[in-house]
């Protein structure tokens, strides 16, 4: 099956309007939905060979247009319509078989996707509801007061006093490196797919989650990495201040 | 509620100093152990009280069911103001694509990966990831078969992230708006 591209003189047809901003959709699943209950179509008796070309316009030059993971998505499901549309087309023996509707299985498929979609807007709006609500610790504490840079006020004797009555220091055992259970590259994808969605980030969220070191560690390094690559913007106002983590300018065509 | 006069004010105030110092919900058994020796169905009753007077007394905060636990939020009306102050988190929503992944796993787990797959059409590595992340949803489970998939489950906090009390605070597959246009 070929696609028709959007590139070079196309002469618009009646499908243009079929032609969608493919981000806004979830997937294959929820294009087709759409498709179907934008225009009264009854799902149970789906009219295959316009429903299949509707898809395809819609889906025109996806493979420009979206990863190419995200594009496989879209063109099984092309498939998987025209392989539907060629068994329509051939004759049924329903007297002699129990033929099944060569649709069913996608309407199945359609059915439950369409089931939980519905679930997860009332997850969202159990989400809001939700976010309404604020418990104790919702105000981030203040910042600890800046230590100053003091001399430092004692005497030989007094140092020396002081050193004696501490306990002898430990025997030396050899140093075991921890393995590292997650790597910069793990996090530059977190903060990459984080960044996407967000304005700003401050450092401290994003970290808060774990409450391991080696994790703060990774992601702050991760953050210096983008900033090099000119994936992200840090900002800080002052020192102690919260760190902010701003997408890149060219953070677009990651 | 007869019985709620007989409880003793200072069992009530004890409930409410440990639901005050707390920042995540807190289990009816856990209250009872802070509070010494009392019965979950005796905290459950000092809960209702200070309930009852925070709403009479109107409060700006009130005593939540979360998940198998309680814990003081502040009320919806409120959340206007605390938004205007630059220090507080921000709540950051989930994206459709882990809406739909966590309502896929809250009504079919445990549940695999491939199942997911295969229920939304896509790919659902990265969103299990960032939910496994957030503490969202966890492994509970591996498949039998072949490769012995994992299986997702979904967690407390995914109780707490929605303010559900339980999973069967989710709507039943009847109840939902879908339209089914079966007859012509």
């Amino acid at each position: 099956m070929r696609l028709p591209t959007p590139t070079g003189a196309r002469i618009a047809s009646a499908d243009d309007r079929f032609v969608v901003d493919l981000e806004r959709f979830q997937g294959p699943l929820d294009l087709l939905l759409h498709l179907i209950r934008s225009q009264d179509v009854d799902i149970f008796d789906i009219p295959i060979a316009e429903i299949t070309a509707q898809f395809i316009a819609a889906i025109r030059g996806v493979e420009q247009r979206l990863t190419l993971e995200r594009a496989g998505e879209f063109l099984e499901m092309a498939a998987t319509l025209v392989r539907i549309k060629a068994q329509m087309l051939l004759p049924r023996r329903d007297d002699l078989f129990d033929d099944e509707d060569p649709r069913s299985e996608l309407v199945r498929r359609l059915l439950e996707y369409e089931l939980f979609r519905e679930v997860s807007y009332t997850l969202s709006n159990a989400e809001a509801e939700r976010a309404l609500h604020r418990g104790k610790g919702y105000v981030e504490p203040r910042p600890p007061p800046r230590v100053l840079e003091q001399p430092l006020e004692l005497t030989l004797e007094e140092f020396l006093e002081v050193s004696l009555s501490l306990p002898a220091p430990p025997e030396r055992r050899p140093h075991r490196a921890p393995v590292r259970p997650v790597t910069v590259d793990e996090k530059v994808e977190l903060w990459l797919s984080t960044l996407r969605r967000k304005a700003r980030v401050p450092f401290d969220w994003f970290v808060q989650r774990w409450k391991t070191r080696i994790h703060a560690v990774m992601s702050f390094l991760a953050c210096l990495e983008l900033a090099k690559r000119g994936k992200a913007v840090l900002r800080q106002e002052k020192p102690f201040g919260t760190l902010w983590v701003y997408p890149g300018e060219d953070d677009e065509n990651s | 509620m007869a019985h709620c006069g007989s409880i003793p004010v200072k069992t009530t105030r004890i409930v409410e100093a440990v639901l005050f110092a707390s920042e995540a919900p807190l289990t009816a058994a856990e209250l009872a152990r802070a509070s010494g020796d009392l019965k979950a169905s005796e905290v459950e009753a000092a809960i209702d009280e200070l309930r009852r007077e925070y709403e009479t007394e109107e409060r700006a905060f009130q005593i939540y069911p979360l998940g198998d636990g309680y814990q003081i939020l502040t009320r919806p009306e409120y959340a206007p103001y605390l938004e205007k102050l630059d220090s507080v988190t921000r709540i950051n929503r989930l994206s459709r694509a882990a809406l739909e992944t966590l309502a896929i796993i809250a009504y079919r787990q445990p549940v695999s990966r491939l199942q997911v797959e295969e229920l939304r059409g896509v790919n659902a590595a990265g969103v299990l990831r960032s939910l496994q992340e957030r503490g969202l949803i966890e492994v509970v489970d591996r498949a039998e078969g072949l490769g012995r998939p994992l299986l997702y489950g979904t967690t407390r906090t995914f109780l707490d992230h929605f303010g559900l009390r339980s999973l069967e605070d989710l709507p039943r597959p009847e109840e939902l708006q879908i339209t089914l246009r079966a007859e012509g």
